[in-house]
């Protein structure tokens, strides 16, 4: 501690090499998938495909948040995809609403009295909750007309409920197994809550048709489906940037002594529910972020997406990696061997889970060389 | 029991009666049937007259065969004629344009004429009631104990005022103390209904109330049916049950609609009319002097319909503030149909008795309910506070174990027809085959991973998904279906509202003897004493002469085997799918910490909790258990704020930490 006040700080670039490097390759991942793609007519990959990359660059980045607060933190989340999902949510009511309201316009134009807005609002409701037997417009989508309101809600619900959630939790000092079955029946509510058709997001039904770009429909899928894969990787980069510096300094010391022993960092005197909230929160908006890039790639969002085991699993698929392997290596290897392992995603299901217990539990019996060879079988 | 059954038992007892019946020796008139009889009384059946015909049933039916009930039935339901020419009586029946006789002894068609051969014998009102009141004592007093049950069955079915007085008295010659007792209540019901005498009326209302039955509640609700009404002022002559507030009662929307529907007001402009008015007014491109292309604005389509009024062209359209001032000037109510006050006074107050007494019947029932499903959650969970609660381990395919016990469950039964049996089998079987598995997984997986309980989580989860998909790829997707043995089917039920099925009674006794089971072995068994000291403390358990690994492995064997036998019972009310397991264990997990870890007393607690917490709160939206499910886990959620080491929290070393 003494030395690194005292020797004059250099930069944070230039301390930590690991994140150029990692910054490096996923901008030559980027671009030579983005010259292979067929946006730019080459056609190797194909539009499905590249909306699969861009997808996993999206679970890279929660993957990353999940690093963080599990890997550094010490707290097993099972509830960060269902902040994923309430990010996938706000972005998915903007992407409806606006959708149905170019349509809704369209179809009254050649009315011969022109629309009050009134008239467009209740239009706009009927087509979008006549699936679940309502015509009325629920209050949670007042700001859903506007893209700037709701691509502030991506980070602000999230957020919110994690700091609501995290305050309760880290109060009463709940740690450890009990800790991630709390989050777990966070998530358990919200996708109970979700499923009912009477709370306003479309019930079981979910929300749909969210590749639909308004504004943009006039392009082809496969670029649209390039400019999502550019802000996957964008939002991952600044993502990786972020928590690289926050964990490189001071406050990053302080988290990672929570995560070997809480009661001798509070025994110093630091205020240890503050630093976990605002890891737990700061995760969570990252997470809504992700979610609200990954879900107009994926097209559709439904209450399926948050329920406890899904979110597990995507967690097990994202995060087995980076766990143990950040634990003794460190971060940026483990991010980057997040990347491959998000891929297991799209790979085959049953061998993935099969590999992810296998991985965690070798991790613990033998050395991470094990890990590697299992990492490269995949 | 449904109308359908009754009718057909009450059609087969008729036959049975009528066969029986037909075989004793007859008076010598009556051997000839019901022709000559009739024949008698030709002159009175022709011309039936209210004042005389008492006379003539009582006659018919003192002596007549059994087809004569039949007859006077048919024949107050106009479906008698009399041939001219003989002046025989026959039945009638439709054929097309045509009459088809039908023989009143043998049932056999004689002949098909046109309708105006014949005479059709018309009944009047005064007649029917003869008949009917002549026809139920005769049924009521019958000398079978069927023939009177289905004429009570008759009565309930369609009750009528003319009953009561025969009804009445039956009931001091009625034999039988059970049907007694039914044509008392019947008597009671119908006196409340229809009763001449106002005090005898009144005391029988009086005596309904607290009566939870259906039909007694029927009753209630007729006398008390009301009917909404609109009037400038409350009248005074009407029997108002109650004044209704706008805004309270009623929305405003509503109460205009009333004052629509009775005439008193004219129907309000909706929006879409008067874009519909104003689409059917454009000249030259505007409404009225105003511009199409300005008609989005509200404002602008009432300017362009007040000039277009103003014009002439289109009729004079309500002000805004008129439908507000129309409800205000009327007073809204409803009125009982029942004029009388103080019958409806007296049935209001017995409905009120009623509605406390199905309250407490309602909460019994809820108790019952609530009791049922912490049983299941018990169940579930018990297994869990084994391995989670006393070892600590996480362990997600816990779910699992509960599929694989119902499909050990499933599969005893293709073998084993009979379900009796094959339930005893299945139950041990699904024990050893889940303890197996148990056994199987702490020895490859969890042994290695006991002091990393994250860790144990992703494995375990891992390993319940491979095992759910591996049930998916042997039994396929669709739901298995585990079928309880028939004295498992039915239902205990105690009354109208408070009632259990037997399986659910089942599953509650099956919870008890596990939890006694469970007591037993860690509290009293040799094995209990191991386990609970090498939980404790493995190495002092080891030094003592313990083998720390042989208990941990039996252990979690005897948890996951309870798990699978909790997996039989569930399967039996619930479908046997491989994803099965995997809605129970979040609320496994649920139970065992807000129980508190460590402790089955504490599971036993924690799904009492859960299960009462979650029934009660479906009792105020009994339509949506979805949000019930979701306020449960809040409220878990908040719950585990406050008493972090759930309800019942080991205390000193136990306690660990």
């Amino acid at each position: 501690m003494a030395k690194t006040t005292l020797a004059p700080r250099k930069g944070f670039l230039s301390e930590n090499p690991s994140v150029l490097r990692f910054l490096g390759l996923l901008a030559l991942f980027t671009v030579i998938v983005s010259a292979l793609a067929e946006g730019f007519g080459a056609g190797v990959i194909s539009t499905s495909f590249l909306k699969v990359l861009g997808m996993t660059l999206c679970l890279c980045l929660i993957a990353v948040a999940m690093d963080v607060v599990w890997g550094y933190c010490g707290i097993l989340s099972l509830g960060h995809f269902a902040f994923f999902g309430l990010g996938g949510y706000a972005i998915g009511m903007w992407l409806m609403y606006a959708r149905t309201e170019g349509i809704v316009r369209e179809s009254l134009a050649n009315a011969p009295i022109p629309a009050t807005e009134t008239e467009i609002r209740d239009a706009i409701a009927s087509q979008i909750f006549s699936v679940v037997g309502s015509t009325e417009l629920p209050f949670i989508w007042g700001f859903a007309h506007s893209l700037t309101l709701q691509l502030l809600l991506i980070v602000l619900v999230p957020g919110l409920l994690a700091l609501v959630f995290g305050w309760l939790a880290f109060r009463s000092r709940v740690t450890g197994v009990y800790l991630s079955i709390l989050t777990q029946a966070m998530t358990l509510a919200l996708s109970l809550y979700l499923f009912q058709n009477d709370t306003g997001l479309r019930g079981n039904n979910g929300l749909s048709g969210l590749q639909n770009i308004p504004g943009l429909l006039h392009l082809p899928q496969a670029t649209v489906a390039l400019w999502f894969f550019w802000a996957s990787a964008l939002a991952l980069g600044l993502g990786y940037l972020l928590f690289a510096w926050l964990v490189s300094g001071k406050f990053g010391s302080v988290i990672r002594a929570i995560r070997d022993n809480e009661s001798r960092v509070r025994f110093l005197g630091y205020h240890v529910e503050s630093y976990k909230l605002l890891v737990f929160t700061l995760t969570a908006m990252v997470s809504g972020i992700a979610g609200a890039l990954y879900y107009p790639q994926a097209g559709i969002i439904n209450p399926a997406e948050v329920a406890p085991i899904t979110s597990i699993g995507c967690m097990a698929r994202s995060s087995a990696r980076p766990v143990s392997a950040c634990c003794q290596a460190g971060s940026p290897a483990a991010a980057r061997r997040t990347s491959t392992w998000a891929f297991t995603r799209s790979s085959g299901r049953i061998g993935g889970w099969c590999c992810s217990a296998l991985a965690s539990w070798r991790s613990r019996c033998s050395s991470r060389k094990a890990l590697a060879a299992c990492s490269t079988t995949l | 029991m449904p109308f359908r059954t009754l009718l057909s038992r009450a059609v087969v007892v008729a036959a049975f009666v009528v066969m029986t019946v037909a075989a004793l020796p007859r008076p010598a008139n009556a051997q000839d049937g019901l022709q000559p009889l009739l024949q008698i009384y030709a002159e009175e059946l022709a011309q039936p007259s209210r004042r005389t015909f008492g006379a003539v049933a009582d006659a018919l039916l003192a002596d007549g065969p059994p087809g004569m009930v039949n007859f006077l039935r048919r024949f107050a339901a106009r479906e008698v004629v009399q041939r001219p020419e003989d002046g025989l009586f026959f039945y009638a029946q439709d054929a097309g344009d045509l009459v088809r006789l039908i023989d009143v002894d043998t049932g056999d068609a004689v002949a098909e004429v046109s309708s105006r051969a014949v005479d059709q014998i018309r009944a009047n009102s005064g007649v029917r009631r003869v008949i009917a009141a002549a026809l139920v004592p005769f049924e009521l007093n019958a000398p079978d104990r069927a023939r009177r049950e289905a004429a009570l069955d008759a009565i309930s079915r369609s009750a009528d005022a003319s009953q009561i007085a025969p009804l009445a008295a039956s009931i001091a010659q009625e034999p039988d103390p059970d049907l007694q007792a039914r044509k008392e209540r019947l008597l009671l019901l119908l006196t409340a209904q229809f009763g001449a005498d106002r005090p005898a009326r009144l005391e029988a209302i009086a005596a309904l109330g607290g009566d939870t039955s259906i039909e007694a509640r029927s009753v209630l609700n007729q006398l008390t049916a009301t009917r909404a009404e609109v009037a400038s002022i409350l009248p005074d002559d009407a029997n108002i049950a109650r004044v209704l507030t706008v805004g309270m009662d009623l929305t405003q929307a509503e109460a205009y609609a009333a004052l629509v529907d009775a005439g008193l007001a004219e129907p309000a402009q909706t929006p879409s009319e008067l874009r519909d008015v104003l689409a059917a007014n454009i000249v030259e491109g505007r409404v009225g002097g105003v511009p199409i292309g300005r008609l989005s604005d509200p404002a602008a389509r009432i300017a362009a319909y007040e000039a277009l009024e103003q014009s002439g062209a289109v009729p004079p359209r309500a002000a805004p503030d008129e439908a507000a001032r129309a409800v205000a000037a009327h007073v809204f109510y409803d009125r009982y149909i029942l004029d009388d006050a103080e019958i409806t006074t007296a049935a209001q107050d017995a409905l009120d008795s009623t509605a406390q007494a199905i309250a407490t019947y309602q909460m019994a029932d809820l108790v019952l309910d609530g009791l049922s499903l912490a049983s299941i959650f018990f169940l579930a969970a018990i297994g869990l506070a084994i391995t989670f609660g006393v070892m600590g381990v996480i362990n997600m395919a816990h779910g699992e174990f509960i599929m694989m016990g119902a499909y050990t469950g499933y599969v005893v039964q293709l073998f084993i027809p009979d379900y009796t049996v094959s339930l005893l089998v299945a139950l041990p079987l699904a024990f050893l085959v889940t303890f197996g598995a148990g056994v199987a997984m702490e020895r490859t997986v969890i042994r290695h991973l006991y002091t990393r309980p994250l860790e144990t989580l992703l494995a375990t989860f891992g390993i319940s998904i491979a095992l759910q998909q591996l049930a998916k790829n042997i039994f396929g997707t669709q739901a298995r279906p585990l079928t309880a043995p028939d004295w498992l089917g039915g239902a205990l039920q105690f009354n109208d509202i408070v009632g259990i099925s037997t399986i659910r009674v089942a599953i509650f006794v099956l919870a008890l003897i596990f939890l006694g089971v469970l007591l037993y072995i860690l509290k009293r068994t040799r094995l209990g004493l191991e386990v609970r000291a090498v939980t404790q403390n493995p190495g002092m358990a080891a030094s003592m002469g313990i083998n720390p690994d042989r208990i941990n492995m039996l252990t979690f064997g005897l948890g996951s085997g309870i798990a699978g036998i909790a997996g039989v019972a569930i399967g039996l009310y619930a479908q046997v799918t491989s994803e099965m397991g995997a809605s129970y264990i979040v609320q496994s997990f649920m139970t065992v910490v807000v129980g508190g870890v460590g402790n089955v007393w504490g599971t036993l607690a924690g799904a009492s909790l859960i299960g009462f917490l979650q029934k009660g709160i479906e009792w105020f939206n009994p339509s949506n258990t979805l949000a019930a499910q979701t306020f449960m886990v809040l409220f878990v959620i908040l719950f585990i704020q406050f008493r972090p080491k759930g309800i019942v929290a080991l205390k000193g070393r136990a306690a660990g930490d």
